[in-house]
Order: C-alpha cells, then structure tokens, then sequence
C-alpha cells in the first residue's frame, strides 16, 4: 500500500519523504509508530495528523493513495 | 458617506451595512509583533470601531525587519506608544485602547471581556495556551495565527459552524510543548515578509467575522507555506472528551497552571491618583521615578524625585532600589504602568509599586504649583 506524506515546519526537515510503501501499517496509529521508529526526532515533539485533510482525533483505517499531514505547533508571532 | 471607506463599502455584501457592523466592533489585538502589527495597521485603516492592543515589550532593531509600524527611531520605545501614535495618525476615527504591559492570567479575563473578537499574535505557547483557553472560558471568538521559519499557520477558534461544531487550539495540540521542543522566531528565525501575510489575514478573517461575508476560517486550520507559494487546509473536529481540560469558570482559571513560573501576586501593579501619590509621600520610605526622556517638560521638582528615561530602561531595572514604596510616573500613565510591571516582575512582593494613573498630563496643576 502506498500512502503520501506531508511534513510542515521542524517535521520537514528530519521527514523528507514524500511516500511512504508498505504492507505492515493499516491505520493511523500504526502509521505513528513506524513513523517515530524510523524518525526518532518525532516522538521528542508534539504533532498532530491530517488524513485526507481531515485532522486525526482517533485511530482510522488508511486505504491506499491516502494524504497524511504530519504537523508541528508554531509558536512564533 | 465617509470618503475614508469608500473604496470598501461600495463592494458587492458589504456596503455601509457591513461598514457600520465594523464601526460598532470592539477587535482586540494582542502581541504588537510580527502578526500583530499588519493586523492593527489594516483593522484601523478599515474603521474598526474600538481596537484594543496590548504588548509590554519596547522596540528593538531585530524587529524592524517584519514589523513596520516601527521605524529606526523607535528603537527602545514603549511598542504600545509608538503604535498607538501611527494607528491614530492612519485613522483618528477609530478609539484605540492601548494596554503597556503583558496579558497575564491575572488581567487576562477582565482585558478579554470588553471585546468581540480576540487576535492572537504572541509569540510564545505559554501565552497562546493562556489566550486560547481564556477565549474558550467566555466564548470569544479566536482568530489564531503563528509563523515559523518560512510556514505559518491560521485558524479561528471558538464559533460554532453550520453542523453545529465548535473547536479550539486543545483540539490540534492539546497540551503545550515543553519549552525548548518547539523554537520560537529567535531562536529559529521568520522571514520578515510572512508574519506580514499572515497577520493580514487575521484582519482579513477579523473583517469577514465581523461583517458576515465570505467563509471565515472557523474549524479549519490554515497551513501557509511561502517558499511553494501553497495552501493547505484541514477540517477540524473536537479532540477525544479526555484529551485536554479547560478552567470552567473564573476561579478555577486563576487558579489554573499555565506553566508561568513567577508568582502571581508580582504583576499585582496598584494605579493612583494624585491624593494617594501624596499620602504615600508622606512616607519617608518612597521614591518618586520618572520614566519621561530627559527634553519632556514639564520639569519637576519633586523630593525624593528622581529621573530614568525608558529609552535607558535597563538602568532603572539593574539599579537597586532601597526604598520600599516605588512611584512610577509619565507624561499620561502608559510608560510608567509598563515600567511598574517590569519592576514588579524584579521585586515581586518585597516592594509596593505605583503607577500615576493619567500621568503628569492630568494633574499638571498639581506638579507645576510645587515648583
């Protein structure tokens, strides 16, 4: 299954891909852990996911050719 | 009709009908920063009723590069001062409310009461956790911005959409960043020109709220990215019931922790007037501190008077004090106010600080008859 990656901000520089292929991971929370596995930097932060532009409140299913936005808080003003 | 707004009300859905819901609005902009600036600059230009901006900080070079109600000369200057100047000279129509000091979980709530729609344009999570659950304690609409690097974001918070949904800044990030996880624009950098384009939009979608056209930003979160020139929004929903808490009523917020570590009672600053500045006079254990430059007159002749300008606040701030009762005053009171949170901020409890309220300006008769 191939799903699309979308990083913002801080996340943009340690996440560089922009696909992600893979039979092991089947929903969002699965998608986390492979995500802060390969990219340690993740877990240090605080992020939120995007599914399809929907923002990520609970585990949901990834179907192939889904859009994950991986988002970091800014604080600057 | 005012030639001022001409070019504005005689758009299609806004005509003076939308121009008088602007007039009668009360927008409070908090942080006159990056964000806050073009918000203020574009909110006064378009006849914003009542405009309320507070800030404690004085301007220094490294923001001149993206906030441009500031110039060169500003530099040290109490940033409510200097803006307020600009905004009444873009616009004398509009009644501005300038608050010379940092919003605090102490003065936070009574600030927010007086306005219809909140902007928050701080550069801190601590303060923007604070704005955002105070917003959501009593009901105020939230037009959020924040910027990093060469991205910002927008969103407006606390609005019930057509589906009858509400949301706010718990229901994206829940719990505040440790301080050091997330670099701030010191320490990351901005490029001057995005927080420019951002807090526009925050007028913008301040504009739409107020006047009912367009599709305000409500539940939705804005990803703007400069460098690909692109846009990227996202559908908001409510976090799970147990994801985050907010202080639901006053005491509980006061009480609430913010992750502010100072002490509470140290931004406790007391205004007086002219008969309380000379009762405590009379106390030999006080000093009277003038924060004017040194070419303002009058020129006064005070016991225990001494002078500090604010251009050389850090004098002022390194010097310590032996009296116990300290009396800040200014020309109008909105120097001195600012300059007795940051003197409180040092002593905390150990001293009592005053403020003149009004300043030398409104009992001018009282401090030229004792020359």
């Amino acid at each position: 299954m191939e799903i699309n990656i979308l990083s913002f901000g801080k996340i943009a520089e340690f996440i560089t891909i922009n696909r992600l292929d893979t039979d092991e991971i089947f929903d969002t929370d699965g998608l986390k852990q492979q995500l802060e596995k390969t990219y340690p930097q993740l877990k240090e932060i605080k992020y939120k996911l995007a599914l399809n532009k929907q923002i990520v409140q609970k585990n949901i299913e990834l179907l192939p050719g889904d859009v994950v936005a991986i988002m970091p808080p800014f604080s600057g003003g | 009709m005012n030639e001022r707004y001409s070019r504005q009300v005689i758009l299609n859905g806004f005509g003076s009908m939308g121009q008088d819901k602007i007039a009668n609005a009360k927008v409070l902009v908090i942080g006159v920063g990056g964000l806050g600036c073009p918000a203020l600059q574009y909110l006064a230009a378009a006849g914003v009723g009542t405009l309320g901006l507070i800030d404690g900080d004085v301007v220094s070079l490294s923001n001149l590069h993206r906030q441009l109600l500031f110039t060169t000369n500003d530099i040290g200057k109490l940033k409510i001062d200097v803006a307020t100047e600009n905004l009444t000279a873009l616009n004398p129509e509009v009644s501005l409310k300038p608050y010379p000091f940092f919003i605090t979980q102490i003065n936070i709530l009574n600030i927010l009461k007086e306005y219809d729609v909140i902007i928050d344009g701080t550069d801190n999570f601590e303060t923007r956790y604070l704005i955002n659950d105070a917003c959501v304690l009593l009901k105020k609409p939230l037009i959020f911005a924040a910027v990093s690097a060469y991205e910002g974001q927008l969103a407006i918070f606390n609005i019930f959409d057509e589906n009858g949904i509400i949301t706010n800044y718990r229901d994206i990030f829940p719990i505040p960043p440790a301080s050091g996880e997330i670099p701030n624009c010191s320490e990351n950098g901005v490029i001057g020109v995005l927080p420019g384009i951002i807090g526009t939009m925050q007028a913008a979608e301040a504009i739409k709220l107020l006047t009912g056209i367009g599709k305000p930003l409500i539940n939705k979160l804005l990803n703007y990215n400069l460098l690909q020139q692109s846009f990227y929004e996202i559908e908001l929903s409510p976090g799970s019931v147990n994801s985050y808490e907010i202080p639901k009523d006053e005491t509980s917020f006061l009480n609430a922790k913010f992750g502010f570590s100072k002490n509470k009672e140290t931004y406790r600053v007391i205004e007086i007037d002219i008969d309380e500045l000379q009762n405590i006079n009379k106390e030999n254990d006080t000093i009277l501190i003038d924060v004017r430059e040194v070419y303002e007159i009058p020129q006064l002749n005070q016991e225990n008077y001494k002078q500090f300008p604010m251009s050389n606040f850090e004098k002022l701030v390194n010097e310590n004090l032996v009296q116990t009762n300290i009396v800040l005053i200014c020309q109008h009171g909105i120097r001195s106010l600012a300059a007795a949170e940051q003197l409180h901020e040092k002593y905390g409890t150990a001293k009592n600080i005053y403020s003149l309220k009004g300043g030398i300006a409104r009992w001018k008769h009282f401090f030229t008859s004792q020359k």
